[in-house]
């Protein structure tokens, strides 16, 4: 049986830009153009302010560890257990909250610096990641 | 958020009249429709009314049985008015809402209510472990491109990173959401229906059941099961005239939290503070709604997909401070001899898990005084649905 990874859908009107500034080893979040407010997940109009200039921006690509858990249970065959889920809060803006993965179960603290990194899935799109900052 | 209690036009003014619901089991061996059917019969023979009689029907917008074929399984020949809402486990108390609405409006006299799922032999919610995966998976609104592809996949991992932020800040401990599972099992273990009647559950097994996602162990999750739940509504006026004694509908409110992110579930994770419930608003509504606050419930039934939902759900609704509800489940409050005995047929966790529905029926049938573990006295009941991404809620009274 081959087992195919979820790969994310690249063609989203709202977040296409994410994926294609990965696949460029960038990492980008959406903000208002007007307000400076980060806007995640993305949305076209800035519920904050009201305005509907907003743009994605460059991120450092640096950011805290939030929360993880360790996943132990599978649930899905592209998923092998145990690995571990981790939500990274960007140094950039703190608005904006993204998913890594982990293999196993790795040492981590909360708050400990996070670093992105970029992963090519096999045949597919390409994915920022996340690990401990060296 | 509604600041004129006056505003609320449905205090007390629609009744639950009727419950059915068919076994909770794995594997029911029939259709959802085929339990739907069953589960509204029997709520309308214990309401003292016939298919004749009914002109409404709600739903979820997940269950796969619409309101015209339920009307067609069960012979309505006067359906005029049907509605769907949600999502998920958010729906079953907004269906109250939907059915006030009806009835007061006229749009409706006797609207059924139902949810029927087989949650375990067919559509096992957060994933069987036997399918392979999609090659695309989220776009078109859902933002799911942004969780599904890294494997945060289910509510149970969701949650589990949510219960990891309420551990971190508050120091809620893993004996605390164990307290939320073992009442919940012995409220089950005295109600013959319940999927865990005859299974007790001790710390010690609690705490030593396999981890499925840290911090969250087997118990705390809730069971998968088929089944299906049906309840009738109709005007408080009419329902004095039925079979059983009227549970009134005193209030209804749903609540979107402040820290409002497009998309389902997942965008929890990216809430400012994650464990900040939509039902924290809806219950600030609800309770200038049902003129009454979180001291004058007697009884409630908290939607507990996972353990950590009853806990965040005690602070929401106002029964502790914020960070405090693990102390208060641990205190034996919310057991059948506490101050707030919850879920006392089992909830999700022990009795069935149909989807927030078995939550309505529970309540109804404590307020009648017939429930298998009857809480003496319960006049008044808070019922809760699904936490995310949106809250919902009922207070439903004991007629006077």
């Amino acid at each position: 049986m081959t087992i195919h990874p979820l790969f994310p859908n690249v063609t989203d009107r709202e977040t296409h830009e994410f994926f294609e500034a990965a696949a460029e080893g960038r990492l980008v979040f959406r903000a208002c153009n007007a307000c400076d407010h980060a806007l995640h997940p993305p949305t076209a109009h800035c519920p904050y302010c009201g305005a509907w200039d907003t743009a994605w921006r460059d991120a450092e690509g640096t950011g805290k560890l939030h929360a993880w858990t360790t996943v132990t249970h599978q649930i899905h065959p592209a998923f092998p257990a145990p690995y571990t889920l981790v939500v990274v809060e960007l140094d950039d803006a703190p608005e904006v909250r993204l998913i890594g993965h982990m293999d196993g179960a790795p040492p981590l603290v909360a708050d400990m610096p996070m670093e992105v990194w970029f992963q090519a899935l096999p045949n597919g799109p390409t994915l920022p990641q996340w690990r401990p900052a060296a | 958020m509604l600041d004129d209690e006056t505003a609320f036009l449905g205090r007390d003014k629609c009744a639950v009249v009727g419950i059915g619901q068919t076994a909770f089991a794995r594997d029911s061996g029939r259709s959802v429709l085929s339990l739907a059917t069953e589960a509204a019969l029997k709520a309308l023979e214990d309401a003292g009314l016939t298919v004749d009689d009914v002109d409404g029907i709600v739903r979820a917008d997940v269950d796969t049985v619409t309101p015209y074929s339920l009307a067609a399984a069960l012979g309505v020949n006067n359906l005029s008015y049907w509605g769907d809402t949600g999502p998920g486990g958010v729906a079953p108390c907004m269906m109250m809402g939907l059915a006030i609405g009806a009835i007061l409006s006229g749009q409706a006299k006797t609207v059924i209510a139902f949810r029927s799922l087989n949650g375990r032999s067919e559509a096992r919610l957060g994933g069987s472990g036997q399918r392979v995966g999609a090659e695309t998976v989220g776009g078109f609104g859902t933002y799911d491109e942004y969780y599904l592809p890294y494997g945060l996949l289910s509510a149970g991992q969701t949650f589990a990173l949510m219960a990891q932020r309420h551990m971190l800040e508050y120091g809620t401990t893993a004996e605390q959401l164990g307290a939320v599972a073992l009442a919940c099992r012995e409220h089950a273990n005295l109600t013959p229906h319940a999927q865990m009647q005859s299974k007790p559950l001790t710390m010690d097994e609690y705490l030593s059941a396999r981890m499925i996602s840290t911090p969250l162990r087997l118990y705390d999750f809730c069971l998968e099961s088929d089944g299906a739940c049906a309840v009738v509504i109709t005007s408080a006026e009419r329902a004095r005239d039925l079979r059983k004694p009227p549970v009134l509908i005193s209030g209804v409110a749903g609540g979107a939290p402040p820290d409002r992110r497009a998309g389902m579930m997942f965008p929890v994770v990216t809430r400012q503070d994650m464990t900040d419930l939509g039902g924290r608003r809806a219950g600030e509504t609800l309770w200038k709604r049902a003129g009454l606050g979180p001291s004058e419930i007697d009884i409630a039934q908290l939607y507990d997909c996972f353990t950590i939902s009853v806990i965040l759900q005690l602070e929401a609704y106002g029964f502790c401070a914020k960070g405090e509800g693990g102390p208060f489940a641990a205190s034996g409050a919310i057991r059948r001899d506490g101050s707030l005995p919850i879920n006392t047929g089992g909830g999700h966790l022990s009795e069935g898990y149909v989807h927030g529905m078995n939550h309505i029926v529970q309540a109804v049938r404590q307020l009648r005084g017939e429930a298998d573990m009857q809480i003496a006295g319960a006049e008044t009941c808070l019922v809760t649905g699904g936490p995310l991404p949106v809250g919902s809620s009922v207070v439903f009274r004991k007629a006077s």
